[in-house]
């Protein structure tokens, strides 16, 4: 049979998608092209065949469509069989308990607070002395131990760095030109970093501010 | 009214107009003018029948008083003179055209018994196609997407689509001469 140029439109006319100018268009066509309508009539039966007769004749692919169509919570359940289901909870349920049992010893106490505005992840320092105010130049500043290997830096502020240093023991005295420039009826504050062996920051006080009275 | 036309008109056309082979003419324009009423007016219509005949024996009348003249070709004089009776039609049974009832477009197999059994044998010979085939089949005619959706679902391209239901076509022809 030979091809025709207004073929193309044949399905476009059964399946009623064609405008209304082209559908007149091609009724005028096929009153005049034998090929045309043979091709459209022959067509027409077999859709004829698949509209009246699609749900048995399609009966596997819908199935397949509506699997595809499943909830997904069906298609994982239809994913193991009940045995390894039930497998599965109870390996769950083994890996909760264990879990719960680990976690909280794996929690470390790394609390976080703000100095300076910025955020502190880490142990605090608990600084003991001066934390109020004195009435004489503090010849001593001490501040809780973190224990061994930790290396301290203490730095004193006036309104900028007056003096800063570093030592190993959980407390420090004040050197005596340091305590020379210091003057009554002033403020200061302090602040002490810890240090690991390895020279990482693992804790830092507050800054604490003690006023010097007269 | 019987479907066939009567001997008698067809005999005074025969005299009037012995250049017209009107057997010939009746034997290839009622296939089509069936087509294009049960297409405008739906199968279920159950005047279609008596509509094919009016629009043939018209037809045959306009020979009969030589008002085909040539300017056209017959099968454009036929396809107005199909058209009018259809727009006639519908205007009688509905009084305005717009709210005249959407024809149903696909023609129940079921009115005659030898309908029925091709369509029968038609799905027969689909579910026989290979999956391919059939999936091109489903889609595109029984689900009624355009042929980009369902390229777009098979991963193929547009003129893939086309040339597969062609090809299923072609099967199913010659699997309906077995």
């Amino acid at each position: 049979m030979r091809k025709c140029k207004h073929e193309d439109l044949i399905d476009g006319y059964l399946l009623n998608k064609l405008s209304e100018e082209k559908k007149q268009e091609f009724e005028a066509h096929y009153f005049n092209c034998r090929v045309c309508f043979e091709k459209m009539a022959e067509r027409d039966e077999m859709l004829t065949a698949i509209k009246y007769k699609g749900h048995t004749i399609f009966q596997d692919l819908e199935t397949e469509t509506e699997v595809e169509r499943a909830p997904v919570l069906g298609q994982i359940w239809a994913f193991f069989t009940p045995k390894q289901w039930a497998l599965a909870v109870a390996t769950t349920a083994v890996l909760v308990v264990v879990a719960l049992g680990v976690i909280p010893n794996l929690t470390t106490t790394s609390p976080q607070f703000f100095i300076n505005d910025d955020l502190v992840r880490g142990s605090s320092i608990r600084l003991i002395s001066p934390v109020i105010a004195v009435d004489t130049i503090p010849s001593q500043f001490r501040w809780e131990s973190l224990g061994e290997d930790v290396e301290y830096k203490i730095e004193l502020y006036n309104h900028e760095l007056l003096w800063s240093a570093t030592t190993s023991n959980h407390y420090i005295t004040l050197p005596q030109e340091v305590k020379e420039r210091m003057v009554t009826g002033e403020k200061y504050s302090w602040q002490v970093k810890a240090f690991s062996a390895e020279g990482t920051l693992i804790a830092v006080s507050s800054k604490v501010q003690f006023p010097v009275t007269k | 009214m019987s479907i066939n036309i009567s001997a008698d008109i067809i005999g005074a056309v025969k005299e009037k107009s012995p250049q017209f082979d009107l057997e010939e003419i009746i034997a290839k324009y009622r296939p089509i003018v069936s087509f294009r009423v049960k297409k405008s007016l739906g199968s279920h219509t159950p005047d279609w029948e008596d509509v094919v005949n009016e629009i043939m024996v018209n037809v045959l009348e306009k020979l009969h008083k030589r008002e085909f003249r040539g300017d056209s070709s017959i099968g454009t004089f036929i396809f107005t003179i199909t058209s009018r009776r259809i727009i006639d039609f519908i205007r009688q049974k509905s009084k305005v055209l717009k709210y005249a009832p959407e024809p149903n477009p696909y023609l129940s197999p079921y009115e005659h018994i030898e309908n029925k059994e091709r369509a029968e044998s038609t799905a027969k010979a689909i579910e026989k196609l290979k999956p391919k085939y059939k999936k091109i089949l489903y889609l595109y005619y029984y689900k009624d997407l355009s042929r980009e959706e369902v390229a777009q679902k098979l991963g193929i391209s547009t003129r893939r689509v086309s040339e597969r239901v062609n090809y299923a076509q072609k099967l199913l022809r010659k699997m309906m001469k077995k």
